[in-house]
């Protein structure tokens, strides 16, 4: 090995240097909010709070946990994901599979049925007129049938299946086993990997998403945690424009008269909405890294 | 004669072999039920965008107005903001959040040290799987009055607690840095992975040539990084015009008076319920997004000969 120049040796300490700044800003503002969220709501309105809460409490959490809303949210969240991850497995392992026999008739043709969406669409409004025609507003299937399909995950699991031995399913076809059979015994417990990947990609963007109950959800035994969290955010937006703009007038509202969702309340729920995704990713994270290195892969 | 009978004997053949794929044909029944209700159904409305559309008459019996809601777009101002505004923030994504993760995936991969590296890695995903709403409920809480960053401030020697949020000069900042701090270790990946595949003999034959250490990034590492950009690049043009709705949405507040073409959608069509402004809008950013997506492509190809397609 050759002794290492002193430039060289420069850069690698900044670059080192650097690194510990990036992990810092990363993960820091998180850190911050687990702090607030089990911090005393008074308190923290004095600010100065670290990545340490300074006066111990659950309290935030109990106040969460007294809006009945609240556990209804979480429910609806829960079983949308369940929903989303099921469904979504089996619609896109079925099409993936029918996809790798090359000789299956019209297969470019239906290929071609299902690209033209990926580049061309209705846009928002015609969908909310199709879903309102239809009856299909404030319904739960609506959290998980439309987007169940997409190209993109097809294609990263058929180019895994067919990276699977050939000689499998043509024993199980010559033993008599239907497609289906082929589908569920052989291929699905060979494609474990993916799955995962697939399964957690799906059960992350359903946890996350909120602009479909934005869009489509009017009744609040549907919402779900995140839109629950965004009703939180907006309201506070506008209290703080309220109190700032009594304030301009000269006059003086008292934070403690309006129901103002304080800081360490906020946290509580932002941490509500986001740590069962914190707490399992860094230890899934291979899962989730596969499919976006197989998705480069060109067919 | 013969001709017609093998044609037929052809055609018979063919719907044979239909017969035996019928399992196949049930089992992808379900994908395109779903991808033809909910993605080829709407597509019709989108007629609406040359009507002036009253959801009482429907499709059908709706005025036609060619069109007028398309010239009504470029006319009134507050589009022509929108469209300037996410022009501006998609222009700034390119220059900030694009390049980002290139020059971060080219940093991390000079670190030695296994474990340290992983911890990199991992911390830079953390944001990626904050929901955006949590992220903007994170910002909101840390540029709070009573936050982190005003804290910090105050550490440094100022005297007074400001909002940075309330600020319209800061708003188009907030999105490109949110973009940039929520993406760009996970954007990493991609470029790791390519990395990971250069040929080490390539290093260490211009290692033997006297090559110095950025000679061998120009000359190697850069190359190879290249057509993975070029395809991100035709992707990203592709969303040139479409704003990330979540981040913009969320992060607007009463102090604030910032549209994009997908907050302007959102309002006029869902909240004031005008469907024939909200889709012509949403069919000439689709139509524009296209273009751009088929130009860059072919553009693309000329010069590095790469492409999507």
């Amino acid at each position: 090995m050759r002794k290492e120049s002193f430039s060289r040796k420069v850069f690698l300490f900044f670059n080192t240097l650097f690194m510990i700044c990036l992990v810092v800003i990363m993960v820091a503002p998180y850190l911050n909010i687990i702090a607030k969220a089990f911090n005393d709501g008074k308190d923290t309105a004095m600010g100065g709070i670290t990545i340490f809460p300074r006066v111990f409490t659950l309290d935030n959490f109990k106040t969460l946990l007294s809006d009945k809303a609240l556990p209804r949210a979480a429910v609806v969240s829960v079983a949308r994901v369940i929903c989303d991850v099921v469904l979504t497995l089996f619609v896109q392992f079925s099409a993936a599979y029918v996809f790798t026999h090359k000789d299956l008739v019209g297969r470019s043709g239906l290929l071609m049925f299902f690209m033209i969406p990926a580049y061309f669409g209705g846009g928002l409004i015609p969908r909310y007129i199709l879903y309102s025609n239809t009856g299909l507003l404030n319904n739960f299937l609506l959290y998980f049938v439309p987007g169940c399909f997409s190209l993109y995950n097809m294609i990263i699991i058929r180019t895994f299946i067919n990276s699977l031995p050939d000689s499998l399913p043509e024993a199980a076809k010559l033993d008599g086993a239907s497609e289906m059979q082929i589908l569920m015994k052989v291929i699905m417990p060979l494609s474990k990997p993916i799955m995962a990947t697939i399964a957690l990609w799906t059960a992350v963007g359903s946890w996350s998403d909120w602009t479909t109950t934005m869009y489509f959800f009017t009744d609040k035994k549907m919402y779900t945690l995140q839109y629950v969290l965004v009703q939180i955010l907006k309201e506070s937006q506008k209290i703080q424009a309220m109190i700032s703009e009594a304030a301009l007038r000269g006059e003086f509202i008292d934070e403690a008269n309006i129901a103002v969702t304080s800081e360490a309340v906020k946290s509580a729920m932002i941490l509500v909405t986001t740590l069962p995704i914190v707490m399992v990713y860094p230890f899934l994270q291979k899962y989730f890294i596969k499919g976006v290195t197989v998705g480069a892969v060109k067919d | 004669m013969s001709q017609k009978i093998e044609k037929k004997a052809a055609a018979k053949k063919t719907l044979l072999k239909m017969y035996k794929q019928r399992h196949l044909y049930a089992l992808l029944l379900p994908s395109l039920l779903v991808v033809f209700f909910f993605n080829y159904c709407p597509m019709p409305g989108i007629v609406m965008a040359f009507q002036d559309f009253s959801i009482f008459r429907g499709l059908w019996g709706s005025e036609w107005v060619g069109l007028d809601n398309v010239r009504k777009i470029f006319s009134q101002s507050e589009f022509t903001t929108a469209i300037w505004n996410t022009l501006k923030v998609s222009m700034l994504d390119l220059l900030i959040s694009f390049p980002a993760p290139i020059i971060l995936a080219l940093l991390i991969n000079e670190i030695k040290n296994v474990k340290f590296k992983k911890f990199v890695q991992t911390a830079s995903y953390l944001p990626h799987f904050l929901s955006w709403m949590a992220v903007i409920g994170m910002v909101q809480v840390i540029f709070g009055s009573q936050g982190l960053f005003n804290d910090i401030r105050l550490f440094f020697g100022a005297t007074d607690r400001i909002t940075p949020l309330a600020e319209q000069k800061n708003f188009i900042w907030f999105l490109s840095l949110l973009t940039l701090w929520k993406g760009v270790g996970w954007g990493t990946i991609v470029h790791l992975a390519g990395l990971a595949g250069i040929n080490p003999e390539l290093y260490e034959a211009a290692e033997v040539d006297g090559a110095k250490h950025l000679q061998k990034m120009w000359y190697i590492t850069l190359p190879h990084m290249l057509p993975t950009c070029v395809i991100l690049l035709i992707f990203r043009m592709g969303s040139v015009f479409g704003s990330n709705f979540q981040l913009v949405y969320g992060l607007q507040n009463p102090f604030i008076d910032f549209e994009t073409i997908s907050t302007i959608v959102y309002k006029t069509g869902i909240q004031n319920g005008n469907y024939s402004m909200a889709s012509a809008i949403g069919f000439t950013e689709g139509i524009v997004s296209l273009i751009l997506v088929v130009v860059t492509n072919w553009v693309a190809k000329k010069i590095t000969g790469s492409g999507i397609w």
